[in-house]
């Protein structure tokens, strides 16, 4: 009814044994929305990644449900994958590719008609300025435009949810405007958005929903709204820091 | 933005995507390939020129495994060398693990790599044989079959490599690879028969699928001469078997 793209239930994964052992995500519950944006935050280690990669499946939980628009995740890791599409932490290498093309043959991967990906492609590199470094080739683009294209590559064709993981890193503040309001266009067009982004202060004012995870537990979670008002005066990134700033 | 954000995906064709994916990685490597094209024919060439240094003017019988021995090297190589090297580097650079969030079937990776490296290979596997046939004076009798053949010594070493690159870390997978070619150059009865190995090792070549691809091959490129025994063909098919269900099961493998 609420029309869920993606349940995460109880989900647990455990990295090693012994006293090494660590405890990556430890009984995480989570919900996005068709047409949210949930925005995962975490200090370094705290469970992100381990958590998107199950998501995507890339990694096997050792206990809990991840359901994708109905889709057990789980056990169906590649009806999941149909459904959603990923941007992962590190910049995918596109060497001998322009960002249109790669842009494009990933949209068409996905499953677009190629004049449907090439309009696609044309209209997301657009709208993120790329236009001046769009058919140049990717060994002579610069960091933030590798990161952009990268962005585009998961937005081309998005399908019920997209994964992305620290989309602003290295992109200037003017294309971080861009790239936020595709963001929320995607998310507006009905998809449902997972988000991790050490961005707080930017991710704030776009997302409708924050969970904040420490040592792979969920500490607390709400719209952004609903955070700041449990330290009066306080932006979101005071509530974080306040939360789980003592181990960060 | 337009509607086709979220509209639902169409389900492309396995086969569109394979096409897709070779794309991909043929684009990518778009500046290496006809270097990797040259040092393969370099290879297939000079392990012909360079045999016949070593034992001047064979036999007939010695000519015809050293006429035929490139052309098997040069596939297995690339299958059992270069693959890995290529898996091992899109672990490192971190672009295999998203190309697996992709909604393509885990055979079409393996596929593609297939269809890339095998006509990387095919250039040197060609000059090879007709060097190989020049050099050594032998006269070829091509079997059709070669057309099917080829492949499936280039599939079954790449699947191995595969399997190889995709359990093992990249610096071990390399080094691993490395000791391949030494072992496929010099103690394979490839470009030789098997009866020249110490006992010992003719035992390991019963069971490993380099002296069944050498003998494919070899009857396929000198049909009238040479047949290919049920034991090795037997041990070729077993190895295919494993071989793909090895790298599939390592493809599909969440950590």
């Amino acid at each position: 009814m609420r029309n869920d793209v993606l349940v995460v239930q109880g989900l647990s994964k455990r990295f090693g044994a012994g006293p090494d052992a660590v405890q990556a995500n430890d009984a995480v519950d989570l919900t996005v929305r068709a047409g949210q944006v949930v925005c995962l935050l975490g200090h370094n280690g705290a469970g992100k990644s381990t958590l998107v990669n199950q998501v995507v499946g890339l990694t096997l939980p050792d206990a809990g449900t991840i359901h994708l628009d109905g889709v057990d995740a789980v056990a169906d890791p590649a009806r999941a994958r149909a459904l959603a599409s990923v941007q992962a932490q590190a910049n995918v290498p596109i060497t001998g590719l322009t960002p249109r093309k790669a842009v494009e043959l990933v949209g068409r991967i996905r499953g677009l008609r190629k004049a449907d990906a090439r309009r696609r492609s044309g209209e997301l590199l657009g709208a993120l300025d790329l236009a001046p470094w769009a058919d140049k080739p990717s060994e002579k683009v610069s960091g933030g435009v590798a990161r952009l294209t990268a962005f585009a590559m998961a937005a081309v064709a998005p399908g019920r949810l997209v994964v992305l993981d620290e989309p602003t890193n290295d992109v200037d503040p003017v294309r971080r405007r861009l790239l936020w309001q595709q963001i929320r266009h995607i998310a507006d067009d009905g998809a449902g958005i997972l988000l991790v982004t050490h961005n707080i202060h930017e991710a704030e004012h776009v997302v409708d929903d924050v969970v904040l995870l420490d040592s792979g537990r969920v500490v607390t979670h709400g719209t952004p709204a609903q955070l700041v008002e449990t330290l009066p005066g306080a932006s979101l990134e005071d509530v974080y820091i306040n939360l789980v700033g003592a181990e960060a | 933005m337009s509607a086709t954000t979220v509209t639902p995906l169409s389900t492309p064709t396995s086969l569109r995507q394979l096409g897709l994916l070779v794309q991909w990685q043929l684009r990518r490597g778009a500046d290496m390939v006809p270097f990797l094209v040259v040092v393969q024919v370099l290879l297939s060439v000079t392990t012909v020129f360079g045999y016949g240094l070593l034992v001047g003017t064979p036999p007939p019988d010695a000519a015809a495994y050293l006429a035929t021995g490139a052309a098997t090297v040069t596939l297995i190589m690339v299958g059992l060398v270069m693959t890995p090297q290529g898996v091992g580097q899109s672990k490192t650079e971190g672009s295999l693990a998203w190309m697996r969030t992709l909604p393509v079937p885990r055979w079409a990776y393996l596929a593609s790599d297939l269809v890339v490296w095998t006509l990387i290979a095919l250039p040197g596997s060609v000059l090879g044989v007709v060097a190989g046939a020049w050099r050594f004076d032998v006269t070829l009798s091509i079997s059709p079959w070669i057309v099917l053949a080829a492949p499936l010594v280039s599939l079954v070493a790449a699947t191995v490599g595969y399997s190889m690159a995709l359990l093992l870390k990249p610096q071990l997978a390399a080094l691993v690879s490395q000791v391949i070619v030494f072992v496929v150059l010099l103690f394979s009865p490839i470009s030789f028969p098997a009866a020249r190995l110490p006992q010992w090792l003719g035992v390991v070549h019963d069971w490993l699928p380099i002296q069944p691809m050498a003998e494919l091959m070899r009857a396929m490129l000198l049909s009238d001469t040479f047949q290919m025994s049920t034991r090795s063909s037997l041990v070729l098919a077993a190895w295919t078997v494993v071989a793909l269900a090895g790298a599939g099961r390592a493809l599909a493998r969440r950590s």
